[in-house]
């Protein structure tokens, strides 16, 4: 069960790779958070109730209804509803990420020793996953996609400390919970200032800083 | 209980801002955090450390004492700095309040990255640090400082995602150890799997290499430095960046209990040079004063990781580079400020004859260009000797020859600017204007660099005993 969960997980990365509309990418954050939600409760053993309801608000709450709200609300203030201009033709990004992702599928087949101390197909998907996030974060035109993506870079990384059965301290969970909370909130008010500051959120506007012909 | 004063003291100071709103308290509550801050580290540093720590998560030990003196010595400077900067600042009561909370927050984030027992509740609060400094950086509101922040809390946080990565995968390697204290991950060190430790080094040096400004991965560096006001470039160069270095150092002495050392000093050797080479080419063309200071960071930061990387007397280099850059940085940022303020543009070219319109900060300038280079009597000097010495003693002539090469170019960069801005005249249609603004300058905007920079020169010919037993302590602290 937990493995289909998993599959499903990266293919919506697939999902985002090919669309440009950002709604839909909100959309897919959310799916994310349940989806992460189901894989703690079909995966990991539920030795520790506070924990795991650490584990239930962190994916329910934050990764599935907080940020994508916020987000939203980003989007409706921005009214930047689409980012079509990629660096390359969304038919092979899509086709890349596959392939990113079928290599994931092929770590976790891999027969190594070093293999056995973690559970092989979460390692390959959230490597993957991570992966596939950097690629469009380089690839994607507009800021606010570029957050999108670092939250699935964050789902990646989830996804991956999941892999490892061990748990760390609760002040460490909260820490980095709150942190990348507070990333996500710091992004997006720096989305709206710089809509309004560079009329548009394209990552090409951010081009003044620079070592040559510098202006004040 | 001290370390808790110095933990608990910031919280406090925001919460009676936040009740008071009064103008006049915001520099007081820094300035008094920062005598605390001072405080506390001097008694450890007189007293001694203690053998055990008492906190669970926090603590000061050998390791981390001289960072934490360092930090407090800076933020001092700053402070009252910070007090003469501020009355040239106009802008609404509300915001100067955000600052304050904002400086608060971001020392209490360096001084709990530099005490944390524990490696995850390092990246909690490297993590926050960049959190806090964003809104400094963005304080000006500009458009470039809007980018400037947009691209460091980017590029960072990317960065120290990637460097959990790395925290997750040294989980895997410790086996059945489920833990990330230092000092159980250093006691069981020797049975860690090295593949996934290797693994995970890559990781934690790329991701926390961000946040020190190592190449190929500082390209935030030189936009938030130059783009911050100028005591808060000062914190981020002579504060933040060393916060970064204890961590990779705590994870490289991992490395060395593990047996897989050569493995990181070969990584780290790479990023080090890298940064060099990179000062080198992009100082050569520049033409903005604190994008310059913010390369030379970078450089210095190079340095540390190749001290490092060289081992045995390179590693007590190290530590003292830290000490001096950290003293003699600020310095030149915080002058960089007044030279803001007087001439009121950040272009080298703009800039001539700082030492015929304010002779104070033109022999600043001067004197922080001499320390910041390693020219005797510089404690930058006796460092990179010890290094070169170092790189001698362990047969790699083909390194230190590069190393002098860059350095040497680097330095010619540095003087070609600050030559063209110290000397010469300054132009004559604006000369009036230039001495009005030297004129509002406060005498706290001069006093705070006087004392580093004496402290930064005294210590390339005299390093007191208390200090070397302090850099031996971290030595053996570090590296085992």
């Amino acid at each position: 069960m937990e493995n289909a969960l998993i599959i499903l997980f990266g293919l919506t990365m697939l999902y985002m790779a090919a669309t440009s509309r950002l709604m839909a990418h909100i959309r897919i954050l959310a799916v994310q958070g349940i989806l992460l939600f189901l894989i703690c409760y079909f995966g990991t053993e539920k030795t520790d109730l506070f924990n795991f309801l650490f584990l239930a608000f962190e994916t329910l709450i934050v990764k599935a209804l907080v940020i994508p709200l916020f987000l939203n609300h980003i989007v409706k203030k921005t009214h930047e509803y689409r980012d079509m201009e990629a660096n390359i033709p969304h038919f092979y990004c899509l086709f890349i990420s596959s392939v990113i992702l079928f290599g994931g599928f092929l770590i976790s087949d891999i027969n190594f020793p070093a293999m056995k101390m973690i559970n092989p197909v979460y390692f390959g998907v959230s490597i993957a996953v991570i992966i596939i996030s950097l690629l469009l974060i380089t690839i994607k035109h507009k800021i606010l996609t570029n957050v999108v993506e670092f939250i699935t870079m964050e789902n990646g990384i989830f996804l991956l400390s999941l892999s490892v059965a061990k748990e760390m301290p609760v002040i460490v969970n909260l820490g980095v919970l709150l942190d990348i909370f507070i990333a996500v909130f710091i992004l997006g008010l720096l989305v709206r200032q710089i809509n309004k500051e560079f009329d548009g959120i394209e990552v090409s506007h951010l081009s003044d800083l620079k070592d040559c012909e510098y202006d004040d | 209980m001290m370390i808790n004063m110095i933990l608990l003291f910031p919280v406090i100071a925001c919460l009676i801002l936040c009740i008071f709103k009064c103008k006049w308290m915001n520099n007081l509550m820094i300035t008094l955090y920062a005598i605390l801050h001072f405080c506390v580290s001097a008694y450890y540093c007189t007293v001694g450390v203690p053998q055990q720590s008492i906190n669970k998560y926090f603590g000061v030990d050998s390791s981390n004492i001289v960072f934490l003196a360092v930090l407090s010595v800076v933020f001092l400077a700053v402070a009252i700095y910070n007090n003469g900067y501020m009355k040239h600042e106009q802008t609404e009561p509300r915001r100067l309040r955000h600052y304050a909370y904002m400086v608060l927050i971001f020392v209490l984030s360096m001084t709990g990255a530099i005490l944390s027992n524990n490696l995850g509740l390092s990246w909690v609060f490297i993590e926050a640090t960049t959190l806090a400094s964003a809104y400094l950086i963005y304080f000006n509101k500009t458009k470039n400082s809007i980018e400037a922040a947009w691209k460091y809390v980017y590029i960072c946080s990317i960065g120290i995602a990637l460097a959990f990565v790395g925290i997750i995968l040294l989980t895997v390697s410790t086996g059945n150890l489920n833990t990330l204290a230092y000092n159980e991950l250093y006691a069981n060190a020797s049975g860690f799997n090295d593949f996934w430790l290797k693994l995970s080094f890559v990781f934690i040096l790329f991701g926390i290499g961000t946040k020190m400004g190592l190449a190929p991965v500082h390209f935030w560096l030189p936009d938030a430095h130059s783009e911050s006001p100028s005591p808060i470039s000062a914190l981020l160069s002579a504060a933040l960046l060393n916060s970064a270095f204890l961590v990779i150092l705590k994870v490289f002495k991992i490395t060395v209990l593990a047996g897989c050392e050569d493995y990181a000093r070969a990584m780290m050797l790479v990023m080090g040079f890298l940064s060099l080479f990179i000062t080198a080419v992009f100082l050569y063309h520049i033409n903005n004063y604190k994008r310059m200071l913010a390369y030379s960071s970078v450089e210095n930061m190079g340095i540390l990781a190749i001290g490092t990387a060289v081992g045995g007397i390179g590693v007590y280099a190290a530590i003292l580079h830290m000490i001096g850059h950290s003293l003699i940085k600020s310095s030149f940022f915080m002058t960089s400020g007044n030279v803001l303020e007087i001439f009121k543009t950040k272009k080298i070219k703009s800039v001539t004859g700082i030492l015929k319109t304010d002779k104070k900060t033109g022999w600043l300038w001067v004197l922080s260009f001499v320390g910041i280079v390693a020219l005797p009597p510089s404690v930058l000097f006796v460092s990179e000797f010890l290094m070169i010495k170092a790189m001698f003693y362990f047969h790699q002539y083909a390194l230190c020859v590069l190393f002098v090469i860059l350095l040497t170019v680097i330095m010619f960069g540095l003087a070609k600017a600050v030559i063209k801005m110290s000397f010469g005249l300054p132009h004559s249609d604006k000369e009036e204007e230039y001495e009005q603004n030297a004129k509002t300058l406060s005498f706290g905007m001069y006093f705070p660099q006087i004392v580093l920079l004496i402290m930064a020169f005294v210590l390339g010919l005299y390093i007191p005993k208390f200090l070397n037993v302090l850099i031996n302590g971290t030595i053996t602290g570090i590296v085992g």
